[in-house]
């Protein structure tokens, strides 16, 4: 398998259109900034799929005692690690890239490219950071895997790790996590007591030393750069790019962050190879994933679904059905996706380039389903009240402009909007959308733009000229 | 200097070359193109927040900050287009928001980056009805005071704190549109810079203590100086009003010596120009008329027996060159002094030296005193009947061997321009009444042995005139053969 297939035009760490990876906070917004470029929707000659799917990565999620590591270890736990530490690390690359895998976190970079890109002989360390602030509203995925299966995710570490040559890693977990944390310490102490984790890991001459940081609760430190700053003790602002991570990371030094589910992935690729991977998906979007659902659906819950598998699949077979009479629209990655209205469903699957030629985004993977009862300006204000209060301030068009459209927003929700206001929105959106430092602020001005976009008619019934 | 890669970058059609790593901002304003910006600043960190510096780069989809971008080889840069306008009046709207727009009664006005940009990038009318979040006001210590409601959090003083002072009292406290400036709790913002924060504060929201409701801008004067205070030699903004008052003294931008700081005690010492200040020469502690009061010190130095002159390192290199004239016509020895020296205070990103004399260097390299301490105390050693003091120092702090010098002299001639226990001892047969250095035309030469001169920056307010002049007039009247007739007809 040629391994720039699954990849995207050339991108370097200088290159800023090419690369913006971001993890389970604020997810890439505009089309020059995100994720490569899909080709026209999707028309394989093959059909896809056809490969019978068993859950992976969620595999032994709500088994009794998953998280421990006598469990783990009965189940063929820690000798993926075990096989390849000590191989050619390029090799754990390569195969890394020809799976492939893209970032699950949101913004779906190819995760081997972006290994390939961590700057070499700078004379520094290089870090690897995981990324499991996961505050994408909608998003739970990350979670289950803390709290079920925290040594898949010190094993896809150790891997990781090694690939990129990094002996220090950090797992930086939201805050609010409380079992996720705790499961996750206890399984890096039982991991550190078999000799895992540590010093001369498995006997191969490898250290690696794994710390886990606590988020104090703040959507933005699941920004890529966000999330370095508050590992490195800082206040939470992203920061400027260039210099990207890769080249310029945590503490100055070259840094890969990669979000829970993608190092996870990571292990069962490296176990069954790359095209064992690609037996699922598309061929831009190749391997299974992680979803959320929630919303106005039978039975909301995480799946775990190979890529391009049908939405309306995901919402009647997964979900059980919408509960309500029809689909009024439906947020296919999380809140900061634009929506899908109702009668699109149909024609969407689940794919980076399907989403993206739908002009929206599979993003973290959370799916919140709305019913025909569901008024799109009181979610709008629910969302932009979100944004408001997660802007870190530190850009001038995202800090005024969130709390200007939860504002208008407000008003609107109490049915005292004007229709002057509506052109207003439009142009706030606008000069807030790719002027900052992150995407938070895109992040905020997509789902406004969808909304408004798809749902004029309601926002005019909360005007009171 | 090794040789730096020069870049070629077209900024609105011009060609222009930069050395390597400039960013796009510097590039721009070293070659006088204005590109707005209020968190940028030269000597700090780029935080690029502000993003009102954003330009238009060729071949990049998004708008680029000036301040964060380098220059790349054959980059095309547009600072001005429909974009890009666009873009600044986007961000100068959300700047306005929620701003009080208090500028009637902001110390700001007039000197405000928001005011100046609304010109090319404001509304004439704001769209925003909504209601302001009010932050709160503060004092963040002695000499600073925060307007919370005004500030723009470009964090330009809390990257100073971090960066120069190095003292960390400041940072941004909650999020959002509420983020606000704030000292660390148990911290005050007390460090010997703070006042530079207030410099830096593109817009009202960081005030001076001192200088608060003393002035509206407009009505100031600006004119250059430099600092006194140590052998830095800061150089300096005097604003003055139309009362021929100091309002308040800012640093003025020189790479070589201060950058674009200088100490909170520099600026906040000008009062002594108007403390105690000798309105005209005394003969026996009796105001006179110069004529007398030359003619007496003439007499006092050539009647004196052993003459000795001592010459403060407040001195200017001009005085202290008239100084030496003096000594050779009159066969008087020379010997210096200066305000007591005290550690040098170093800051990451600034020092203020140790020395707080303008001139030590003068001394030295104008009069060959290499150590004005040891001269000092070689003079106390020997003493002398009469002593002509050049003082000039604010404050008069007496060397316990200069007030020996002094205790045991017959007849004492006082160059000063305040009264002090200098002027008034029963020993002093005249005092010549001189200028503050804001009054006069002098130089310094600084701890670096750089040179600098400055203009008077005040009209003078009493009858003195400056130690140089009444230094070479002593010099004519006590030797004819060495004056210049040149000097004579200028008087004249």
């Amino acid at each position: 398998m040629a391994e720039t297939t699954a990849t995207p035009p050339a991108a370097s760490p200088s290159n800023p259109v090419a690369q913006t990876p971001v993890s389970a906070g604020p997810v890439s917004p505009s089309p020059v900034a995100g994720p490569p470029p899909a080709a026209a929707p999707p028309a394989p000659a093959a059909p896809i799929n056809q490969v019978p799917f068993e859950p992976v990565v969620s595999a032994h999620f709500g088994k009794p005692n998953s998280h421990t590591i006598a469990y783990y270890e009965g189940h063929g736990g820690y000798d993926t690690a075990r096989k390849f530490i000590g191989t050619p690390q390029a090799e754990i690359v390569q195969t890394v890239k020809d799976s492939g895998l893209r970032g699950r976190g949101g913004a779906g970079f190819p995760t081997g490219m972006k290994w390939g890109f961590l700057a070499k002989g700078t004379g520094k360390p290089s870090y690897l950071a995981v990324n499991g602030d996961e505050s994408e509203p909608g998003t739970f995925k990350d979670r289950y895997i803390l709290e079920f299966d925290p040594h898949q995710l010190i094993e896809g570490v150790i891997i990781s790790s090694y690939a990129i040559d990094c002996h220090h890693a950090f797992i930086y977990l939201r805050g609010e996590f409380i079992v996720g944390y705790e499961r996750l310490l206890g399984a890096l102490n039982e991991a550190k007591a078999k000799g895992y984790v540590g010093q001369n890991i498995f006997g191969k001459g490898y250290d690696l030393k794994i710390t886990i940081v606590r988020g104090a609760g703040a959507y933005i430190c699941g920004e890529e750069t966000g999330m370095l700053s508050s590992i490195e003790g800082g206040r939470g602002y992203p920061k400027v790019k260039p210099p990207f991570p890769a080249v310029s990371g945590v503490f100055g030094c070259p840094t890969i962050v990669n979000n829970v589910e993608t190092i996870c992935s990571v292990v069962h690729i490296m176990k069954n190879g790359p095209t064992w991977f690609r037996q699922w998906g598309t061929e831009k979007s190749p391997g299974f994933k992680l979803f959320c659902l929630s919303g106005d659906v039978n039975k909301p819950g995480l799946m775990e679904v190979p890529l391009a598998t049908p939405l309306s699949k995901v919402i009647d077979h997964y979900g059980g059905g919408v509960k309500g009479k029809s689909v009024k629209a439906v947020i296919p990655g999380g809140s900061s996706s634009p929506l899908i209205k109702g009668d699109k469903v149909a024609d969407i699957t689940m794919d980076y380039e399907c989403l993206a030629a739908n002009k929206t985004m599979l993003g973290s993977g959370a799916i919140t389903v709305l019913n025909e009862t569901r008024d799109v300006v009181s979610a709008i204000y629910n969302l932009m009240r979100f944004y408001h209060h997660e802007s870190c301030g530190q850009c001038t068009p995202c800090r005024e402009g969130t709390g200007w459209l939860e504002k208008l927003m407000h008003r609107f929700h109490h049915g005292h909007g004007h229709k002057s206001d509506i052109p207003l929105i439009w142009e706030i959106t606008r000069n807030m959308q790719g002027k900052t430092i992150c995407v938070l602020a895109d992040a905020a001005v997509m789902p406004m733009q969808s909304y408004l976009g798809m749902f004029p008619e309601e926002f005019e019934a909360k005007c009171q000229d | 200097m090794a040789e730096q890669k020069l870049l070629n970058l077209k900024v609105d059609g011009r060609d222009l070359q930069v050395p390597a790593g400039t960013s796009v901002i510097k590039a721009c304003h070293d070659n006088g193109i204005d590109v707005p910006h209020y968190c940028y600043h030269e000597n700090l960190s780029v935080a690029a927040n502000c993003r009102i510096c954003l330009v238009a780069i060729k071949g990049q989809p998004k708008l680029a900050v000036a301040c964060g971008t380098p220059v790349a080889e054959g980059m095309e840069v547009t600072t001005r287009s429909k974009d890009v306008d666009d873009a600044r009046k986007g961000v100068m709207e959300f700047l306005l928001i929620n701003h009080p727009l208090d500028c009637p009664e902001c110390d700001q006005a007039g000197e405000c980056r928001l005011q100046n940009y609304s010109y090319t990038y404001g509304r004439d009318k704001g769209r925003f009805e909504e209601e302001k979040v009010v932050k709160s006001k503060a004092t963040m210590g002695p000499h600073v005071k925060y307007w919370g409601s005004r500030c723009i959090v470009c964090t330009r003083c809390v990257r100073f704190t971090e960066e120069v002072s190095g003292t960390q009292e400041l940072g941004v406290i909650y999020r959002g549109d509420r983020s606000e400036i704030a000292v660390f709790p148990g911290k005050q913002l007390d460090n010997p810079l703070s006042m530079n924060t207030v410099d830096v504060c593109p817009v009202g929201a960081l005030v001076s203590a001192d200088f608060l409701y003393q002035s509206r801008v407009w009505y100031l004067e600006a004119k250059e100086s430099m600092c006194p205070d140590c052998s830095i030699g800061c150089n300096t903004r005097v604003d003055v009003d139309k009362k021929n008052v100091i309002k308040r003294i800012v640093p003025r931008k020189n790479d070589l010596v201060n950058k674009t700081w200088m100490c909170d005690e520099g600026r906040l010492s000008f009062p002594y120009v108007t403390k105690d200040r000798l309105q005209k020469p005394l003969v026996k502690g009796q105001g006179s008329t110069w004529s007398q009061a030359m003619t007496a010190a003439a007499e006092t130095i050539r009647k004196g027996g052993r003459v000795a002159i001592g010459v403060s390192a407040w001195a200017t290199s001009e005085a202290m060159e008239e100084a030496g004239r003096l000594a050779k016509a009159t066969g008087a020895r020379l010997f210096g002094y200066g305000a007591p020296a005290r550690d040098d205070q170093v800051f990451p990103g600034f020092t203020i030296s140790g020395d707080r004399n303008p001139n030590r260097s003068g001394l030295t390299k104008i009069l060959s005193i290499a150590d004005a301490d040891a001269s000092l105390a070689a003079m106390a050693a020997e003493g002398a009947d009469t002593v002509v003091l050049v003082n000039n120092i604010p404050n008069a702090p007496v060397p316990p061997a200069l007030q020996k010098v002094l205790d045991a002299a017959k007849a004492v001639v006082v160059l000063d321009f305040a009264e002090s226990a200098l002027t008034k001892a029963a020993n002093v047969a005249v005092v010549l009444a001189t200028l503050t250095h804001f009054e006069s035309t002098g130089s310094y030469i600084n701890g670096k042995g750089l040179s600098q001169s400055f203009s008077p920056v005040l009209d003078p307010t009493t009858a003195g005139r400056t130690a140089q002049e009444v230094l070479r007039d002593l010099s004519h009247a006590l030797a004819p053969a060495h004056a210049k007739p040149a000097d004579k007809a200028l008087r004249a």
